[in-house]
């Protein structure tokens, strides 16, 4: 079965939440500065089961040494957060093929 | 015709009478509506509209993001008045890639501004920009304005 992202995080709790009610803008930057590499993705285009929302281009960030993923996640009264967690190789590879840049 | 209207979170008291307005205005224009909004915006406005006189199809917006593809929609209406809402607006036309308008309001006038940046930094939508919030007459005169340019 492949990764949902709402479902990991309504029945998880590895995961990390390094900024949350926040603008898209502001946790683009706190993608940018705590991923070792970003590859950037249009909006809805789908990452982790989920179409990704936001503001192109977006960064989605990997962390190779921990084998965790930065990602923006948005609702629509809570803003964006931006979300850290584990996922294996073949879900960063997936990432890594949406690069546009 | 079809035309997909976009609400954002409902905390914004114009934006239901607004969405019922605009439902009207569209149908009579010959668009089959469908409103997409979370839980409690649409809760709002099937209170406003019991017998469903001005509204028909009404979706969950996180399940028609999942869902929407380009070609479904010939027109999409968003109202942007949170940094989310922008967001949203944005991805839905990314996937729809049809003839877009953005309503932006906010009673902050430095965030009528941020939001119509972020609208128009990635969009070739049709913006119009107000200050409002409680009062929904000066998006209204808006409203009409645009619509007014697809008749």
């Amino acid at each position: 079965m492949s990764f949902c992202l709402d479902t990991y995080l309504q029945q998880s709790d590895n995961y990390e939440v390094h900024a949350s009610k926040a603008g898209f803008k502001d946790c683009a930057m706190i993608i940018r500065f705590k991923a070792d590499e970003i590859i950037y993705i249009n909006p809805g285009d789908e990452v982790l089961g989920v179409r990704v929302i936001g503001i192109p281009p977006i960064p989605i960030g990997i962390d190779d040494k921990k084998g965790t993923v930065f990602i923006p996640y948005t609702k629509p009264c809570h803003g964006t957060s931006v979300v850290e967690l584990p996922v294996d190789t073949e879900e960063m590879d997936n990432i890594r093929k949406l690069n546009t840049q | 015709m079809k035309a997909l209207l976009l609400l954002g979170c409902p905390e914004t008291p114009s934006q239901t009478p607004l969405t019922i307005y605009a439902c009207d205005k569209l149908t009579k224009l010959g668009y089959d509506v469908t409103i997409a909004a979370n839980p409690a915006a649409k809760k709002l406005v099937m209170v406003s509209d019991p017998e469903k006189y001005y509204i028909d199809n009404l979706v969950d917006l996180e399940r028609s993001l999942g869902e929407v593809k380009k070609g479904d929609y010939d027109l999409l209406i968003g109202f942007v008045h949170k940094d989310a809402a922008a967001s949203f607006f944005v991805t839905f036309y990314h996937l729809l890639q049809t003839n877009s308008i953005a309503i932006v309001f906010e009673r902050d006038m430095d965030l009528v501004e941020e939001y119509t940046d972020m609208v128009a930094e990635s969009t070739d939508a049709k913006i119009v920009s107000v200050r409002a919030f409680h009062n929904p007459t000066p998006i209204k005169v808006q409203l009409d304005k645009v619509l007014k340019e697809l008749e």
